[in-house]
């Protein structure tokens, strides 16, 4: 596949649920290979439903969105029941679901590709480990695992650095940075300002795109604020030219999905 | 002391408890994982007036319990997804309706108030081999369906969620999951009856979950637990002149009782994997 092709397109793509206005509307972006996407936006902002659109989850009710690579979704850890009696490599199994048929078990080249993507996210000595019984991180990792197993091309991450400490959360992000050097398009939603200004690409939506481009050029005070509305404040920092954003956290977490 | 076993309708019963053993430990284990312990009881509690009906209008009793309690099923899990509910309330009301509606057919529309006790505790002394054939096929059903839905029914539940993305997007495997936990309630009605089923269908699975930690260990611990308590039950029940189902019952919460408090005594002790 040429570098220059995105792996990624969307124009004017709107999308939402059956019956009900769209949830997220005017997106227009692209995600070429070795791109990492910071996903920014407010609960309830769109960024779930981008992430069901670019899955297939939902139609588009407007616009167009083309793939020329698979998608794959890494769940927060939370959203999985940790007290399943599965192991870490069951967890990555489940990756080879998608690409069997119904009534296949999986075989020696699946356990064999799950073992490899275990191996990838440094998880390989954790194989046999009870998944509820591993760090956040390592839960973490292991669902990528699960991506990597389903030959995604196009990474989707909800929230993948919440919860984890300093140590992890640098561990995560390397792991990041170097499943696309090799040719991934890694799309993070995130509420993490700085951490978003080191990725290559931000988009922000709040029910619709509100700017999509490089950190440094995308991440102004306006933008933002158009973004998170009241929830966006200004810190001083050492240069007063260049004062810090921040996000105030929500008072609780909940999803842009409608109840089912 | 085997004196029991060799008398022709105690073997009888015990080839039914093995088989449902098989059933207890492939469908037990889905049933206790995905949450379904208590549809799984309405489910027997709703063959209950499909029963009754059957024997009042003259046809296969099995066929009549199946049909009710594979409506409820399939109401339970459907209307517990669509309002965005558990199934508890659902369950616990049409429960009742069930087993208030079953008796009124049985003392009031087709005078048969003898054979409730048995419908709803079970019989398993005078079982006959259309039980024993019900059993087989529920436990040849129940393997198969591990055998190829096992996965999915794992991956669903483990993250309902991403299920779609992972390509599980048809509620099939679910749904068939809830008509086997209604062809599983039927097949042990004849043993222990529609309001003891759960101490075949749950009770030795959530006993051996204390103690296993993958889904393999877990399943075959289960068929030897429930096949051991199965074997005790009816020893005792024939020795004490005690009702079979109710028996198995009680030896199923000892064990269960026994096994958590092991492991509330000693926490340290390790799980099988």
């Amino acid at each position: 596949m040429s570098a220059r092709q995105p792996l990624l397109a969307t124009e004017n793509l709107a999308v939402g649920y059956t019956n009900g206005p769209p949830v997220l509307q005017d997106v227009t972006f692209t995600a070429n290979p070795g791109q990492r996407i910071a996903v920014l936006g407010p609960n309830g902002g769109g960024k779930t439903t981008l992430f069901r659109a670019l899955l297939h989850e939902l139609r588009p009710t407007q616009g167009t969105l083309t793939t020329t690579g698979r998608c794959a979704s890494v769940p927060q850890t939370e959203r999985s029941r940790l007290d399943f009696p599965v192991s870490a490599l069951d967890v990555a199994l489940m990756g080879t679901i998608p690409s069997r048929r119904w009534w296949r078990r999986p075989s020696r080249t699946d356990r064999a590709a799950a073992r490899a993507a275990l191996k990838r996210v440094d998880l390989a000595d954790r194989a046999e480990r009870t998944y509820g019984e591993l760090s956040g991180g390592q839960r973490q990792r292991v669902l990528i695992a699960r991506a990597l197993v389903q030959n995604a091309q196009i990474l989707l991450l909800d929230e993948p650095f919440t919860g984890l400490d300093t140590m992890s959360a640098a561990r995560l992000e390397e792991l990041l940075r170097a499943l696309a050097d090799e040719g991934r398009a890694v799309l993070i939603a995130t509420h993490d300002l700085e951490q978003a200004r080191r990725w290559d690409r931000v988009l922000c939506v709040n029910g619709r795109q509100v700017a999509f481009g490089v950190p440094a050029e995308t991440l102004t005070h306006d933008v933002l604020a158009q973004t998170y509305g009241a929830a966006i404040v200004t810190l001083p920092g050492e240069d007063p030219a260049a004062p810090h954003h921040a996000i105030l956290p929500p008072h609780h977490h909940h999803h842009d999905a409608p109840p089912h | 002391m085997l004196e029991p076993f060799q008398l022709p309708f105690v073997q009888r019963a015990l080839v039914e408890l093995l088989l449902l053993a098989v059933l207890a430990g492939t469908l037990g284990c889905w049933i206790v994982l995905r949450g379904l312990a208590f549809p799984a009881h309405g489910a027997a509690a709703a063959a209950f007036p499909g029963l009754v009906l059957a024997d009042g209008l003259g046809f296969a009793g099995a066929l009549g319990g199946f049909g009710a309690a594979l409506l409820f099923a399939l109401a339970v899990g459907r209307l517990g997804t669509r309002r965005g509910e558990g199934h508890d309330t659902l369950t616990a009301l049409v429960l009742v309706a069930a087993l208030a509606t079953g008796i009124v057919l049985a003392s009031d529309v087709f005078h048969s108030a003898a054979s409730v006790e048995s419908l709803l505790f079970g019989s398993l002394l005078a079982i006959g081999p259309p039980d024993v054939r019900l059993a087989a096929v529920a436990a040849l059903v129940a393997l198969a369906a591990t055998w190829l839905l096992g996965t999915r029914w794992l991956a669903s539940g483990f993250d309902p969620a991403s299920a779609p993305a992972l390509g599980i997007r048809s509620k099939l495997p679910d749904t068939l999951l809830l008509v086997l936990v209604a062809l599983g309630a039927v097949a042990t009605l004849s043993a222990v009856g529609a309001l003891l089923a759960t101490a075949l269908l749950v009770v030795p699975a959530a006993t051996t979950r204390l103690a296993t930690n993958r889904i393999p260990t877990w399943q075959r611990a289960t068929v030897a637990l429930a096949a051991a308590e199965g074997t005790l039950g009816i020893w005792l029940a024939v020795e004490l002149n005690a009702p079979p189902g109710a028996t198995i019952a009680v030896v199923a919460g000892a064990a269960f009782v026994a096994t958590a408090l092991g492991r509330a005594v000693a926490p340290s002790l390790r799980t099988a994997t």
